[in-house]
C-alpha cells in the first residue's frame, strides 16, 4: 500500500534522513520507533508532503507521490495526524471533524457516507461527541488526540500515519490510545505509527523499523523485534 | 447636543467604511499573514471602474460587476506581488511589492481617468432624511447597511460552507489544513480575491459621498490600516468599534477644534494601542495547547 525507497530528506541544510526504505502492506500495523532525533517524524512529514524529500521515492497504491504538496497526497488517500495534534483551534470539534472529510466533500475523493463516517468517529471516541459543539482550542491535551486521529479517519484514507498520538497523554489515556489503535487495526485500517513507547507500538504492530540516526538499523516482524536483545537494551527499557 | 448627534451620525457612516476596508486588511491576514499595503488603490479603482460602468448601466447593475473586476484585481496582486515573496520565504518581500502594485495601480488610473477628482452621481436622493433634528443622507445609510452585509455575508460563508471552514483552517494553521486535502495557496489567492473585492465594493459605496479620483485611495487605505490595528487584525468585532472611534473622532474634533487636526485624535488613539495593547483593543493571542 505504501512503499518508501531510499527516501532522503532534511531541513534546509541539514539532512535527517539517509535513504530510508519503509514498506507497510495493505492491513497491516508498521511502526517506527528510534530516540529522540532519530528522524521519525522527518520520515512522517516527508511522506505526507509537509516537507519536500530531497531523494528517494514514495509510492501509494502503486501512485508515485513523491514531491508531491501534501494536499494532493491527501486527496490520494494518505491521511497524516502530525505531531503535537495541530487541531483548529478556533473551530468547533464537528467542524474538525468535516474539515477531515475536506476533499470527499469537495469532489476530489470519493464521497461515500460522511455522516455515517461522523457517527461513526463519535462512537469510537464518545467524548468528542459530547463536546462536538466545544471549540477546539478549549479541549484537553487527550481529548485533541482524540479529535486529530477522528479527523484523520474522516479522509476515509488507504494509509493513516499517526505521529506520536500518545505523547503528552495520562498513562491511563495512552493504554486508551493504543487500544484504539488496536480496534482500528480489527477494523482493516492500515498504519504506519510512530511511537516513543515502544514496547506497547510492537504489541499492536506487525512489523517493525528501528531508525537510528536517519538510517533504518533493524526491521522485521514486530513480535521478534520484541525478543532482540539489542532492542530491548536499547529502546524498551529492559536492559538488566 | 443636536450638533454632537449629527456629528456622530456622520461619523458613523465614515467610520463603517474604515471598517469594511479594514476588514478586507484582516481577510487577508488570517490566511497569509500579509496585508496588501495597496487595499486604497484596490478601493480607488473599484470607485473609477464603477464610475465608467454607472454611465452605461444602472447603480446597482454595477456593483456586481465592480465586485468582479475587484476580485480580479484581487488575484493579480496576490500572484504578482504576493505568491512570489510567500515562495522565496522573503520575510518583507509583500510589503514592498504591494506598496508597489498601489503606486502602479494609482499612476495607471490617471492616466486613465485624469488627475482631477470626479462627481460619481448618487443612487440615492441627495435630499438629507431628518430624524430628531438630525439630517441623514440616504447614500449614509446604505453606506452602513452595505459594510455591514458585506462582513456578515463573509462571516456566514466562513461559518456555514466547507470551504469557509477550509478558509479559517489556514488561518489557523496552514501546514495542518494542507493535510485535511486543502489546497491553501488557492486559499490565499481567493483571500486576496475577496479582500480586494470588498475594497472595491467599499469604494463604490463611498464615491457618491465623496470625489472620486486617483488619489482618494491613499488616505482611506492608511487610516483603515490605522483602524485594523486598533482593533486587532484578527477581530471582526475590533474592526467595526475601530472604524466607529475613528470615524467620529474625526467629525468630532474637525467641528469642535479645527478640520485641520481632524485626523489626530485617531491617529493618538493608534499610538496608544500600540504601545499598551499591541494586539489591538479586540485582539486576541490564539489559544493553543501542545
Amino acid at each position: 500500500m505504501l512503499k518508501i525507497r531510499n527516501l532522503t530528506a532534511g531541513y534546509g541544510k541539514v539532512q535527517v534522513l539517509y535513504g530510508i526504505s519503509i514498506e507497510v502492506t495493505r492491513g497491516q500495523v508498521v511502526t517506527l520507533i528510534g530516540s529522540n532525533g532519530a528522524g521519525k517524524t522527518t520520515t512522517m512529514r516527508a511522506v505526507s508532503g509537509m516537507i519536500k524529500p530531497s531523494g528517494g521515492e514514495i509510492r501509494l497504491a502503486d501512485r508515485d507521490i513523491t514531491g508531491l504538496p501534501s494536499h494532493k497526497i491527501t486527496r490520494a488517500g494518505l491521511a497524516h495526524s502530525p505531531e503535537g495534534r495541530r487541531v483548529f483551534a478556533s473551530l468547533s470539534v464537528t467542524d474538525n471533524l468535516l474539515l477531515g472529510a475536506f476533499p470527499r466533500l469537495t469532489f476530489s475523493r470519493a464521497r461515500g457516507d460522511v455522516n455515517a463516517d461522523l457517527e461513526r468517529v463519535f462512537e469510537l471516541f464518545p467524548r468528542l461527541r459530547e463536546r462536538r459543539s466545544q471549540v477546539a482550542g478549549t479541549l484537553s491535551g487527550g481529548e485533541q488526540q482524540m479529535l486529530a486521529m477522528g479527523r484523520a479517519l474522516m479522509l476515509n484514507p488507504d494509509v493513516l500515519l499517526l505521529d506520536e498520538p500518545s505523547m503528552g497523554l495520562a498513562p491511563l489515556l495512552v493504554e486508551e490510545v493504543f487500544r484504539t489503535i488496536a480496534r482500528l487495526k480489527g477494523e482493516g485500517i492500515t498504519m504506519l505509527l510512530v511511537e516513543q513507547f515502544a514496547a506497547a507500538a510492537l504489541t499492536v504492530a506487525d512489523y517493525g523499523y528501528v531508525l537510528e540516526n536517519g538510517r533504518i538499523a533493524v526491521h522485521g516482524a514486530a513480535a521478534k523485534l520484541k525478543d532482540d536483545p539489542a532492542v530491548r537494551a536499547a529502546y524498551l527499557g529492559q536492559a538488566h | 447636543m443636536e450638533i454632537l448627534l449629527q456629528l456622530t451620525v456622520s461619523g458613523i457612516a465614515l467610520g463603517m467604511i474604515y471598517a469594511v476596508i479594514a476588514f478586507g486588511y484582516q481577510l487577508t491576514f488570517a490566511t497569509s499573514g500579509t496585508l496588501n499595503f495597496g487595499q486604497g488603490e484596490a478601493l480607488m479603482l473599484g470607485a473609477l471602474t464603477g464610475l465608467t460602468l454607472v454611465g452605461h448601466m444602472g447603480y446597482w447593475v454595477m456593483i456586481p460587476l465592480v465586485m468582479l473586476f475587484g476580485a480580479a484585481q484581487g488575484i493579480v496582486v496576490e500572484r504578482l506581488g504576493v505568491a512570489p515573496a510567500m515562495k522565496t520565504k522573503s520575510e518583507f518581500g509583500w510589503i514592498m511589492a504591494t506598496i508597489a502594485l498601489g503606486i502602479i495601480f494609482k499612476n495607471t488610473a490617471e492616466n486613465i481617468w485624469g488627475k482631477d477628482d470626479l462627481k460619481f452621481p448618487s443612487p440615492l436622493s441627495e435630499e438629507p432624511l431628518k430624524f430628531l433634528g438630525v439630517r441623514v443622507l440616504p447614500m449614509e445609510i446604505l453606506v452602513v447597511i452595505g459594510a455591514i452585509v458585506m462582513m456578515l455575508a463573509v462571516e456566514l460563508f466562513n461559518r456555514r460552507s466547507i470551504y469557509g471552514k477550509a478558509v479559517v483552517a489556514t488561518s489557523n494553521d496552514r501546514d495542518a489544513a494542507g493535510l485535511m486535502g486543502i489546497n491553501t495557496g488557492m486559499v490565499i489567492t481567493f483571500s486576496y480575491a475577496l479582500s480586494s473585492l470588498t475594497a472595491a465594493f467599499a469604494g463604490v459605496l463611498v464615491a457618491p459621498l465623496t470625489l472620486t479620483g486617483a488619489t482618494m485611495g491613499t488616505v482611506l487605505g492608511l487610516k483603515a490600516f490605522a483602524v485594523a490595528i486598533i482593533g486587532g487584525l484578527n477581530s471582526g468585532m475590533g474592526v467595526i468599534v475601530g472604524g466607529l472611534i475613528l470615524g467620529i473622532a474625526e467629525t468630532t474634533t474637525g467641528f469642535y477644534i479645527s478640520t485641520g487636526y481632524k485626523d489626530v485624535p485617531g491617529l493618538v488613539l493608534l499610538l496608544l494601542v500600540l504601545a499598551i495593547k499591541p494586539a489591538g483593543l479586540f485582539g486576541k493571542a490564539a489559544i493553543k495547547k501542545v
